[in-house]
């Protein structure tokens, strides 16, 4: 579900540019192609007006080749669009100065389409695209004042103009931009909705888990207040013993919270257990609810040195996890005396450094990954 | 300071309200133990007013967390201990931040370490128990202390090895350094934190030792008690 929707908005994004750039083209080829060929004799410098529009052209390929990779404008703009404002200045000068608001002066109405392809979904788009509209209409302007046509019948056919192309050009803009935020916006409250029912679902799983063990315990609990009942000697090592263990499990019962556990908790709670059942008497303080995101590989790396001197604990563990935002370290101390130890520290290719220590009976081995 | 408790027991107070747990810390402080039950109830209200140099609080009180009466408790001079199977960093941390002078975790408190905190307590000595050494060591909030990598290490190691004598052969330096990095960490802590008569009295200890000099003791001040200047 989560997916499809996803995959929609990703082609409300694709379509929406490759719409600016079909505009683009099909106004270049339709329009200015037309104009130029057509209007040949009528132009000053024709050479100048098909130079132009091959500039055009160009920059056009360039913003196409961006749009259709990254799905947003080129990286870098500024020469592009001030070779678009250069088209814009070459066919103003190309047509006789009687043709500046006629039908022959076509680049002042199509570069802002090349403004609209390479602002696509960039950052700042808005003052982008805004300032090189800017600077469109005050060549346009500069080239009326310099020609001495600023009569009123050609102000009304320039502002005609340029309200025009700029409605299309903004609009379209606008428009599309609207469309991909709301599909934005469906995809992020797509994933909520995922992410609440995995929590949902993981937390159930979590509670009837907890259930399961308290069941298991109050089964441990039954057993020895029975032996106890029946005459077992609470003096005895071993009814002592157990009755340790039970309480051990008991506590970390208590303590643990009904909160969906990082993956690595998990598997360390999941080694605890087995070890509980083996006897094995095992402290382990709360680990604490934030740990970091893991790049790939660090948590089997953290893990697997840890769990194997839980794995081989004999009679009594402690299992501790620290962590802050760039840092986990994960440490067992176990009596655990065949776990082969290395003098030095290992470092694993993820960045993990294991180390190893013997001292009375018991081996300390402590896994630390430092982030970047 | 220290030497004035040679002269009699130190006294505590007990607030527990679990009846097995209340009976073994009574055994651990049977004679010929130089710390002294004086008083003991199920509620902070049981022992209000009882002189005892050091109160043992429990967190969790009939189902209810009393984190939040914590500063309440230090803000006579009391010294408080909390003795608590919660030993989240966070919960630690809220509890040496309102003035506690130290946590015992229940999971793993022993007799030995359970006096050897108490003494260092009622001398005003700084005294720094695993669970606590992971709440400094890895406190990111915006007023923690500035440790050095070496006193983080310690810390953290700390919690996580058998021994004070593991970590040193960790780090490759004397047992008695560790002790004084872990120290040393716990000062910058009690300085960093809200003032609590009970730091002000652990920083001047601190100080007497060579732990720390004076200096070195910067007292908090709010973010927003500084000058924009200042924040930059």
């Amino acid at each position: 579900m989560t997916e499809e929707i996803e995959q929609i908005a990703r082609r409300y994004a694709r379509y929406t540019a490759l719409g600016a750039v079909v505009i683009a083209a099909v106004w270049h080829l339709g329009y200015d192609l037309t104009v130029t060929l057509t209007g040949w004799s009528s132009f000053r410098w024709p050479v100048v007006a098909l130079a132009a529009w091959i500039v055009y052209s160009a920059v056009l390929v360039v913003g196409a080749l961006a749009l259709s990779r990254t799905g947003r404008g080129p990286g870098r703009i500024r020469e592009l669009a001030l070779a678009a404002l250069a088209v814009d200045v070459a066919v103003i000068a190309a047509v006789r100065p009687e043709e500046l608001l006629g039908i022959s002066d076509w680049g002042w109405g199509s570069v802002g389409w090349l403004a609209v392809m390479l602002s696509w979904n960039r950052p700042r788009w808005k003052s982008e695209v805004t300032a090189f509209l800017a600077a469109n209409a005050a060549i346009m302007l500069a080239a009326m004042a310099v020609s001495g046509s600023l009569d009123r019948v050609s102000i009304a056919k320039y502002l005609v103009v340029i309200a025009g192309g700029v409605t299309m050009q903004l609009g379209y803009m606008a428009g599309c931009h609207m469309l991909i935020a709301r599909a934005e916006e469906t995809v992020l409250l797509a994933r909520r909705l995922a992410a609440d029912d995995a929590w949902r679902e993981s937390a159930q799983r979590i509670h009837a888990d907890r259930l399961r063990r308290y069941e298991a315990i109050r089964d441990v609990a039954d057993g020895l207040l029975k032996q106890l009942a029946n005459g077992a000697d609470p003096g005895d090592a071993r009814v002592r013993e157990d009755c340790t263990a039970g309480a051990m499990r008991l506590r970390r019962l208590i303590t643990e919270r009904e909160d969906v556990p990082d993956e690595l908790v998990s598997v360390l709670r999941e080694r605890i257990d087995a070890a509980e059942r083996r006897q094995v008497l095992v402290t382990a303080p709360p680990f604490g609810e934030r740990l970091p995101d893991l790049p790939d590989g660090v948590r089997e790396d953290l893990l697997r040195a840890p769990v194997r001197a839980l794995d081989g604990a004999r009679t009594r563990a402690r299992v501790t996890v620290s962590a802050m935002s760039t840092m986990v370290s994960v440490a067992v101390v176990a009596d655990n005396e065949d776990l082969p130890i290395s003098p030095a520290p290992v470092r694993e290719p993820s960045g993990v450094v294991v180390s190893y220590q013997r001292q009375g009976g018991e081996v300390w081995v402590n896994s630390v990954w430092q982030g970047p | 300071m220290g030497q004035q408790r040679l002269a009699g027991p130190v006294t505590v107070a007990l607030v527990e309200d679990h009846q097995v747990v209340v009976d073994g810390v009574r055994s651990w402080f049977g004679p010929p133990s130089p710390v002294e039950l004086v008083a003991q109830g199920p509620t902070i209200e049981s022992v209000r007013g009882v002189a005892a140099d050091v109160l043992l609080l429990d967190l969790n009180l009939n189902g209810t967390m009393v984190v939040d009466r914590v500063g309440e408790l230090c803000a006579g001079g009391q010294r408080v201990i909390v003795f608590s199977e919660h030993e989240e960093p966070e919960t630690v941390r809220a509890v040496l931040d309102a003035g506690a002078s130290a946590f015992i975790g229940k999971g793993r408190a022993t007799r030995e370490t359970c006096l050897e905190t108490i003494l260092e307590v009622a001398a005003d000595r700084p005294s720094v128990t695993p669970p606590m050494a992971q709440a400094i060591a890895t406190d990111e909030g915006p007023h923690r202390p500035q440790l050095s990598d070496k006193e983080r290490a310690a810390l953290l190691y700390w919690f996580q090895s058998m021994s004070k004598a593991s970590v040193a052969a960790r780090m490759g330096i004397k047992e008695r350094t560790v002790r004084q990095y872990i120290d040393r960490a716990r000062v910058k802590y009690a300085a960093a934190g809200r003032p609590a008569p009970t730091k002000e009295k652990l920083l001047i200890c601190a100080i007497q030792d060579g732990l720390v000099r004076p200096d070195e003791v910067t007292v908090y001040t709010s973010l927003a008690a500084r000058t924009p200047s200042e924040q930059e």
